[in-house]
C-alpha cells in the first residue's frame, strides 16, 4: 500500500508543479513574488477607485423598498420613457447622421478639410459653455433664437424649455447629437478610410458606383464599426448627465428629467442618496446587455475592420 | 550601490508603513485644536471678506486653527449630503437653508450634535421665533433639543422697481394694503409697459418645481395670507384636513397659476432656480416680485440704480390682519463624528455673540440680519438706509413664524419635492383644477409627515 502512495505521489508532484507554474505566468521563484509587489499598488488602486465605489453604490441602493418607491412615482416614469426616447432617437439620428457625413468629408478638396475642421469644434470646445450658452438662447423673453424670429418675421417665438415637455426634450436632444455628432463622423470617416482602395475599383468595374457602391461594399465593411460605435455611444449617452441637466435642467415642471438627472436630483435635491442611486441602478437591466453585447462584438474573430 | 533585494524592499516597505501609521497620533493630537469648517460662500464678496475677518479674529484670541472651505450654496448642499451618508464628516457646518433641509432631518436621525449649551449662551437675546427654530425633534432621544446654532435671519420682502411703476402711471403709495390687492395692483401696469417694452411682466411669481427654497417660501406667503398658517403647528402635528388650510391651499394655487396663466408671469419661472428670479429681476422682465433676502438689491454695484428698487414689507393678509412672515434662520450644525467638536462648539460661542455677529453682518451688506431684536433697535445701520430698513422691519419687528420643517421634519421632504411647485405645474400644464391639484398635494403630504410621527413636543 505504501510503495503504491510513493509512486502516486511522485507522479502527481510534477503535475502540480507544472499546473502551479501555469497558474504563475510561467513565472519562477523570486520573479514571482517581485511580480506581484509590483501589483499591489494597481490593485490597490483598483480596489480603492472602481471596487469600492461600485459596490457601496450597490450597497446604497440594495434596498427593494427604493424600487417600489421609485416605480410608483410618476416622475420616475416620465424619466424612463424620456430615457429610452433620448437613446434612441439621440443615438440613432446622431450615427445615422455621423455615417452619412463621413462619406461627405471623404471627398478630396482642400477645403473639405477646411469645413471638416469647423465641422469638429462643437465636440472640441468645452461641453457646459456651450450648453449654458444653448440654454440662454432658447430664453423665450431675451434668448438669441426669438429675438431673431422677432426680428425677422414679427414673431413670437414658442417658449422652447418653459412649458412643453416635447419643446424642451427635442431642445436636449438636438443639442446632444449636435455636441457628440462630429466625434463620432470622425471615427466612421476613420474606419472608411480603412477599406482598400481597389475594393472600390473593382466594384467600378463591375458597374457599382454612387448609391449601389455605398449599399455594396462601404456599409458591409463598415456595419461592424458602425454597431460597436452605436453600442458604445448609448452606453455613454445612458450616464450623460451635462446635456440634460444644463439645457432643460430637467424641467418644465421635473417632465425632462433622464435617469442620471433624476439619480442627482434625488440623491442630492431631496436629500436621499439611497434612492439616488436606485434611480441610477435602475438602469443595470439595459447597461449590462449592452456591456455584455459590445465585449462579444469586439470579439477580434467578428471585427471587420 | 545600495543592493536591493526582495526582502530589503519589503522590510523597508514595512518600516515606511510603521513609521506613517505611528506617525498618525501626533498628527492627530495636532489636529485636536483645530476645526474642519464648511461654510456657504456669499452671494456678494463682502459676506466672504467678514467671515474670513471673524475667522482671523477668532484664531488670534483662541490659538486654534480653523480649517474653512467656502463653498457655493447647491455643491454646498452635495457636500453635506454626502458626508452624512458616508460619515466622513466635518467639525462645523453652516449652509443657508440648515433650517430647511439639513438639519430637521438629521435632528431625527440624531446624526447631528445637541449643542444647547452653546445656544443658550444667547437664548434670552434671541428673537422667539430663532430660538425656536434652534430646537428640531430626535427621534432617538423622543424630545427636542437645540441642534442648530443661529447667527443669521432672513425674510422674503417685496422688491420693486420704481422707475416701471412710474413709467406705467402708478405711484408705490397708492398699492393697496391686503395680500390680493396688493399683487392686483401691479397686473395693469403689464399693458401700459408692454406700449413701449416688448418683454415686460407684472410679477416674478417663482412658481418652480426646482427649488430649492424660492417657490416653497412664496407658496408659504400665500398660504398664511389666506389663513393657512396652521398646517403644521409647533406642536410638530399636520392639520391637513382643517377647512381653513384646505381654503388656504385652493385660494392660493388658484390666485398664483391664474396669475401665470393669464401672462402676468414670465413663462420660463416654471423652471425657474433660486437664481433665476435675481437674474430676471436685474434685467427688468418683470416689475416685482417676493424674494428671500435684500440679496437682489446687494448686488446692483450702481448706488443711483440700486436706488431704483424699493423694498417692501408686506401687506396684510387677505382678512385685513397684519400678515405673519416666514423668518428663515442661518445657523450652523456640528455632525455626529465630528473631531473637533469643542473648537467647533467654541468658535461658534465666539460669533453668535451680540457685537461679534452684527458687526459680521453689517460687512456682508446687511444681506442677512441678526437674530436679536435689541440689535436692530440699538444699531442705526438697520434703520439708515430705507431697502434695509423694510427688511429689518419685516424680520425682526412684525410677526414671524419659522419654516414648518422646524416643526415636523417631514415638511423638508415636502419642500424638498416642490410639492406645491409641482401642484401649480399640474394646474398650468396639464389643466388639473385647483381643488384637485390641492387634494393631490395634501395627500402626498400626509403621506410623508406620517413618517414622521411626534410623540412628544
Amino acid at each position: 500500500m505504501a510503495s503504491v502512495s510513493v509512486i502516486e505521489a511522485g507522479r502527481v508532484a510534477p503535475r502540480r508543479a507544472s499546473v502551479l507554474r501555469k497558474l504563475r505566468g510561467g513565472l519562477q521563484g523570486s520573479e514571482y513574488a517581485w511580480a506581484i509587489a509590483f501589483c499591489i499598488p494597481y490593485i490597490g488602486v483598483f480596489i480603492a477607485f472602481v471596487v469600492f465605489p461600485v459596490f457601496y453604490g450597490l450597497w446604497l441602493g440594495h434596498q427593494p423598498s427604493l424600487y417600489v418607491e421609485l416605480f410608483n412615482d410618476p416622475i420616475y416614469q416620465q424619466t424612463v420613457v424620456n430615457t429610452i426616447l433620448y437613446l434612441v432617437i439621440g443615438v440613432n439620428v446622431k450615427m445615422f447622421l455621423a455615417l452619412l457625413l463621413s462619406g461627405f468629408f471623404m471627398r478630396r478638396g482642400w477645403w473639405v478639410k477646411g469645413l471638416l475642421m469647423i465641422y469638429v469644434l462643437p465636440w472640441a470646445v468645452p461641453a457646459l459653455p456651450t450648453f449654458i450658452s444653448i440654454h440662454w438662447m432658447l430664453n423665450t423673453q431675451w434668448g438669441l433664437i426669438n429675438n431673431v424670429l422677432w426680428d425677422a418675421f414679427g414673431i413670437d417665438g414658442p417658449g422652447w424649455l418653459d412649458t412643453s415637455r416635447w419643446l424642451a426634450l427635442g431642445s436636449v436632444i438636438v443639442t446632444y447629437i449636435w455636441k457628440n455628432m462630429p466625434f463620432w463622423t470622425v471615427i466612421l470617416l476613420a474606419g472608411r478610410m480603412a477599406i482598400p482602395q481597389e475594393l472600390y475599383e473593382a466594384a467600378e468595374v463591375d458597374g457599382a458606383t454612387g448609391i449601389r457602391r455605398f449599399v455594396h461594399v462601404s456599409l458591409p465593411l463598415l456595419a461592424n464599426l458602425y454597431l460597436v460605435c452605436t453600442l458604445l455611444s448609448t452606453i455613454f449617452t445612458l450616464g450623460d448627465f451635462n446635456t440634460a441637466y444644463f439645457i432643460s435642467g430637467g424641467g418644465p415642471a421635473l417632465s425632462t428629467h433622464v435617469l442620471a438627472t433624476l439619480g442627482i436630483r434625488d440623491a442630492f435635491e431631496i436629500a436621499r442618496p439611497q434612492l439616488g442611486v436606485a434611480a441610477v441602478l435602475s438602469a443595470l437591466p439595459l447597461m449590462i446587455p449592452l456591456v455584455m453585447l459590445l465585449m462579444h462584438k469586439l470579439r477580434t474573430s467578428e471585427v471587420q475592420l | 550601490m545600495i543592493q536591493l533585494t526582495r526582502r530589503s524592499v519589503l522590510q523597508r516597505s514595512l518600516a515606511v508603513a510603521a513609521a506613517g501609521a505611528l506617525a498618525r497620533p501626533y498628527i492627530a493630537n495636532a489636529a485636536a485644536k483645530t476645526a474642519t469648517v464648511w461654510w456657504t460662500q456669499g452671494f456678494v464678496p463682502e459676506e466672504d471678506a467678514a467671515f474670513k475677518r471673524i475667522v482671523d479674529e477668532y484664531q488670534k484670541q483662541s490659538g486654534n486653527t480653523i480649517d474653512y472651505s467656502l463653498i457655493p450654496f447647491a455643491p454646498l448642499m452635495q457636500k453635506i449630503v454626502s458626508a452624512l451618508t458616508s460619515g466622513d464628516v466635518p467639525d462645523l457646518v453652516s449652509h443657508d437653508i440648515n433650517d430647511q433641509v439639513v438639519v430637521p432631518q438629521n435632528a431625527w436621525d440624531d446624526k447631528v450634535v445637541e449643542v444647547s449649551d452653546v445656544i443658550d449662551t444667547q437664548k434670552d437675546k434671541y428673537h422667539p421665533t430663532v430660538y425656536l427654530a434652534t430646537q428640531y425633534y430626535n427621534n432617538v432621544t423622543k424630545k427636542r433639543g437645540g441642534y442648530l446654532i443661529p447667527f443669521k435671519t432672513a425674510v422674503l420682502p417685496f422688491h420693486v422697481w420704481t422707475p416701471l411703476v412710474e413709467k406705467a402711471g402708478f405711484k408705490l403709495s397708492d398699492a393697496p394694503k391686503t395680500w390680493d390687492a396688493f399683487w392686483d395692483f401691479f397686473k395693469p401696469m403689464q399693458p401700459k409697459l408692454r406700449e413701449t417694452m416688448r418683454n415686460v411682466y407684472a410679477m416674478g411669481l417663482q412658481c418652480t418645481t426646482t427649488g430649492p427654497a424660492d417657490g416653497n417660501n412664496m407658496f408659504h406667503h400665500f398660504l398664511i395670507a389666506n389663513g393657512g398658517n396652521g398646517i403644521v403647528t409647533k406642536d410638530g402635528k399636520p392639520h391637513l384636513d382643517d377647512p381653513q388650510v384646505k381654503e388656504a391651499v385652493i385660494k392660493s394655487l388658484t390666485y398664483i397659476t391664474k396669475a401665470y396663466k393669464d401672462g402676468y408671469v414670465p413663462s420660463g419661472a416654471l423652471s425657474w432656480n433660486d437664481a433665476d428670479d435675481n437674474n430676471a429681476f436685474h434685467s427688468k422682465l418683470f416689475v416685482m416680485d417676493l424674494d428671500g433676502t435684500i440679496s437682489t438689491e446687494v448686488a446692483i454695484k450702481d448706488k443711483e440704480e440700486r436706488a431704483q428698487v424699493t423694498t417692501m414689507s408686506l401687506p396684510n393678509k387677505n382678512d385685513g390682519t397684519p400678515m405673519t412672515a416666514e423668518l428663515g434662520v442661518g445657523g450652523a450644525f456640528i455632525p455626529k463624528g465630528a473631531k473637533s467638536v469643542d473648537v467647533a462648539k467654541e468658535f461658534m460661542t465666539y460669533l453668535i455673540q451680540p457685537k461679534v455677529s452684527n458687526d459680521f453682518l453689517k460687512e456682508g451688506l446687511g444681506r442677512w440680519l441678526p437674530t436679536m431684536p435689541s440689535l436692530v433697535k440699538d444699531d442705526p445701520f438697520w434703520s439708515a438706509d430705507p431697502q434695509v430698513k423694510a427688511y429689518m422691519t419685516e424680520g425682526l419687528l412684525s410677526d414671524t413664524v419659522p419654516n414648518y420643517p422646524v416643526f415636523n421634519p417631514g415638511y423638508a421632504e415636502v419642500n424638498a419635492q416642490q410639492i406645491w411647485g409641482v401642484a401649480e405645474a399640474d394646474i398650468i400644464r396639464n389643466g388639473v383644477d385647483p381643488k384637485t391639484a390641492a387634494e393631490t398635494a395634501l395627500k402626498k403630504i400626509e403621506t410623508i409627515l406620517a413618517k414622521y410621527p411626534i410623540v412628544q413636543s
